[in-house]
């Protein structure tokens, strides 16, 4: 994004090589360290994520989500903000779009789909605007405020779930009635692929018009690089702070939505797996490029989805996928750093 | 005496330099900032390093120090061929370089400071060191005025600087390099730090002091050496050698024009009835002492109104309050009528006057975007941008000498002097009714300042009311129709300026009263 400082570079593929062979590396030695044979225990991965329709369509089930939420982070973070708070607006949404469906359950689907996503972005652009808005005014540093939000949202799905919204012919069992098929996301038939990996595709691919061209972008451009300059020149800094950081929230709101009305059929705990996180550090690993963002998401997606028949067929324990993605992230951020400073 | 050496090494130091340059090398890449560099520094003698930016001088001392290990060549000290690699090893063996931005801590007070760079400080006694007096002597003796406990924040950087020279005596010293020490002082400060180098020289230091200010080599050098392009341009005892020859050394055969060797323009005649442009009534922009206090000044059309002052002394809140980009607590900025500054910075509005920042490097330019784009920064909140096209463009970097004037270039990519000269070509590029220029000449060469003084006296000629802040006496003097002096954020007076104003009497004004 900016231009490197004096030194020699390497080329990208030699780069790219070399992190793939480091993860490679690393991934075998945690394999043999857990006593599985690391060749079949790889190779099964790869075929546990993409080597049939129905392990393709999991993976892709599971980058929906950290598709969106990367995208939350994404948009701050073209003007230079640390947005950590996916998570949280990811909750919002789901409370959000929850409450309109809970509010009209009898309403036909022409309507109530559309309301409700338009509520879940909502809820994830409040999320996300009230960070925006204290740091643009009051120069709160937004990393802080987000991650905050970010157990609050949790603890709001929480309290409602245990609560209000119980439903009571769940005999105790913490979750709202099933949705109304009105509020079901439509799905790709045969599959359980649902709107919401679109709806990330669509969003990811305007960002990547809407940030490279145009006065606007250039303004988000010079803002991020040198808010100082901006603001001499009549650049509003706390107004695009708001905006992108409730863009962003509305972006993790649909992640929300999608996971409750889509996938789960109902609001209840655990309704996300971390993607907001997970979406953070592959916003980051792709330095916020939206087209790069796509195929990284569907990459982790797949690997966190191989993580469950890792469980199954393997006998090793579920948090192996996350271990792997730790791995992935890790050697992503670290092998290019370390070989540009050797070569410079 | 401390550091007079013994009779046998003073009779020795008389044939054999304290510091011997041979041939030395240094390339950054395809840049050769040190080109076959040969000279001898004695012991007890003060040789100014004159050039132009970016002419080695800085680059040729690291290779000493340890910063940059030269490529080819070879430094002696004190006959015998030295290697530094670490900063550490050249103090070991006795070389101190005090550089333009300190390493002192502001938190602690000077006597930690000094305490925790002492090699007498025990280590088990750490930065506390209360009982290291041995490290508080020779500030007693440099500096009696200072306060061994006070938190170093709280100094002049006059002051700082003498802590940070005597911490590298401290390290029993015998060769000092200063760095463009005079760059960050007052006239009265400056004229100390001669007094104190030419000290250190009857005690036997060597002392090497880049610098391009002549009035550093008439003050105390004994020998100045030139460079030039990465070369020794010349070199000649500083008695015997004229202001006129040594910059005709730094500058080479694209030497000054017109008869000033500084190459400034004259004075612009004032316009025969003047009217004001930029009011400032009662600029206010808070209580800390680096904030502007009660500020009302008058600049008319085609009028260089020149404001002297010490860095910190609230030039940069009264810089941001006229241009409002800093809230005003009091008080207003008035532009032909019209005002300009704000109480609460909602909503914006593109800026009306030309405004070169101080520090353009940081304050002026998006470092990442292209020379285009940062010369169409003005039009940026504008509903639809104006962009010029590529043509218009290479022409305005060429009208303007920005080297290389490439529009699709980084801005981050260029030298400091041509940063400049993007920012001049962007806010003077279309005759405006007010510039204000802050400390437009900090770092630059005789070249690159002539340059900016001939943009703004050619503003001030079109008829823009120049506001001009800057620390550069001889300039104020010689270039603006008025000076007003600023001090803790208010303004002292405002002199005419006439043959009966002096450099002392304003030096006194910028410093609180003491010559």
């Amino acid at each position: 994004m900016t231009p490197t400082s004096s030194g020699r570079t390497l080329p990208f593929a030699a780069i790219a090589l070399a992190t793939a062979a480091v993860f490679l590396l690393a991934a075998a030695t945690f394999f043999i360290a857990i006593g599985q044979a690391p060749l079949r225990a790889m190779i099964d991965l790869v075929l546990f994520a993409t080597g049939d329709a129905f392990s393709r369509v999991e993976s892709l089930l599971k980058a929906a989500p950290i598709l969106l939420c990367a995208i939350a982070a994404a948009i701050p973070g073209r003007l230079g903000l640390i947005s950590v708070g996916a998570e949280g607006q990811l909750h919002l949404g789901a409370i959000f779009g929850t409450a309109l469906v809970l509010a009209m359950p009898q309403a036909p689907a022409i309507i109530l789909l559309p309301a409700t996503l338009l509520a879940a972005a909502v809820g994830g652009a409040l999320w996300g605007g009230v960070p925006g808005w204290l740091r643009g005014r009051l120069s709160v540093n937004e990393t802080i405020t987000t991650l905050v939000m970010n157990y609050l949202g949790i603890l709001m799905v929480n309290g409602l779930v245990f609560g209000p919204w119980r439903d009571p012919a769940n005999l105790g069992w913490p979750a709202t009635a099933s949705f109304p098929d009105a509020a079901r996301l439509p799905v790709l038939p045969g599959t359980g692929l649902h709107l919401g990996l679109f709806l990330g595709v669509l969003l990811a691919l305007g960002c990547a018009f809407a940030f490279s061209r145009g006065i606007r972008a250039e303004r988000v451009r010079v803002l991020a690089m040198n808010r100082k300059v901006g603001e001499t020149y009549g650049l509003n800094f706390p107004r695009f702070a708001v905006i992108l950081m409730a863009t962003g929230g509305a972006a993790a709101g649909l992640a929300g939505i999608c996971e409750a009305i889509a996938v789960q059929g109902r609001l209840q705990p655990g309704l996300s797996l971390g993607y907001g996180l997970t979406g953070f550090l592959v916003a980051w690993l792709c330095g916020h490029r939206f087209l790069l963002i796509l195929p990284v998401s569907i990459l982790v997606g797949g690997l966190l989805a191989a993580g469950d028949s890792l469980q199954l067929f393997h006998k090793i324990p579920a948090s192996s996928a996350t271990i792997l993605q730790g791995l992935l992230f890790v050697t992503v951020l670290a092998v290019p750093g370390v070989l540009n400073r050797r070569a410079s | 005496m401390q550091y007079s050496p013994s009779d046998n090494m003073a009779g020795t130091a008389a044939i054999v330099p304290m510091v011997s340059f041979r041939g030395v090398v240094k390339r950054f890449g395809a840049l050769t900032a040190c080109d076959d560099v040969s000279f001898d520094v004695a012991a007890g003698e003060v040789v100014a390093l004159l050039g132009e930016n970016g002419a080695g001088k800085s680059t040729l001392m690291k290779t000493l120090y340890g910063i940059h290990p030269p490529d080819a060549g070879q430094v002696l000290v004190e006959g015998h061929p030295v290697a530094f690699t670490r900063p550490a090893e050249a103090m070991a063996a006795g070389i101190g370089m005090v550089f333009q931005t300190f390493s002192l801590l502001p938190a602690l007070t000077v006597r930690d400071n000094l305490a925790m760079a002492w090699p007498g400080t025990p280590w088990f006694l750490g930065p506390q060191g209360r009982n290291a007096r041995g490290a508080l002597t020779r500030l007693a003796q440099l500096a009696p005025g200072i306060d061994p406990d006070a938190r170093l924040g709280t100094l002049s950087t006059g002051e700082q600087q003498l802590v940070e020279l005597t911490k590298v005596l401290n390290l029993s010293a015998r060769l000092v390099i200063l760095d463009e020490p005079t760059s960050v002082l007052t006239p009265a400060e400056a004229e100390r730090l001669y007094g104190l180098i030419r000290d250190l020289a009857a005690d036997g230091v060597a002392v090497v002091l880049i610098t391009h200010k002549l009035a550093d080599v008439e003050a105390c050098a004994d020998r100045v050496v030139v460079m030039r392009r990465g070369r020794i341009a010349g070199t000649g005892t500083a008695s015997a050698m004229t202001r006129a020859a040594i910059v005709a050394m730094m500058m080479g055969d694209t030497g000054v024009r017109g008869g000033d060797p500084r190459g400034l323009p004259p004075r612009p005649d004032l316009p025969a009835r003047p009217y004001p442009q930029l009011l400032l009534r009662d600029v206010t922009t808070g209580t800390a002492p680096a904030d502007a206090k009660g500020i009302t000044l008058t600049v008319n059309r085609g009028e260089i109104l020149g404001i002297a002052g010490v860095t910190g002394n609230g030039q940069t809140a009264l810089a941001e309050a006229v241009v409002g980009i800093r809230e005003l607590t009091a008080g207003e900025v008035l532009l032909d009528g019209k005002t300009i500054s704000r109480r609460r910075l909602e909503p914006r509005q593109p800026l009306a006057i030309g405004y070169v920042p101080e520090n353009p490097r940081e304050n002026g330019i998006v470092p990442g975007l292209s020379l285009a784009a940062n010369l169409a920064l003005r039009g940026i909140a504008r509903p639809r941008q104006h962009t010029m096209h590529p043509e218009q463009v290479t022409q305005c970097l060429t009208d303007y000498d920005v080297r290389p004037p490439d529009p699709g270039r980084a801005a981050g990519t260029l030298s400091g002097g041509n940063v400049q000269k993007l920012v001049i070509a962007r806010e003077t590029g279309e005759q405006r009714d007010a510039l204000l220029m802050v400390f437009p000449t900090m770092g630059l060469d005789i070249t690159a300042t002539a340059s900016v003084y001939h943009r703004m006296v050619d503003a001030a000629r079109a008829g823009a009311a120049v506001l001009w802040i800057s620390e550069e006496l001889d300039d104020l003097l010689e270039l603006a129709h008025r000076i007003a002096v600023i001090r803790d954020g208010r303004i002292s007076s405002g002199l005419p300026v006439t043959p009966q104003v002096t450099r002392a009497e304003i030096g006194a004004l910028m410093t609180g009263g003491q010559p």
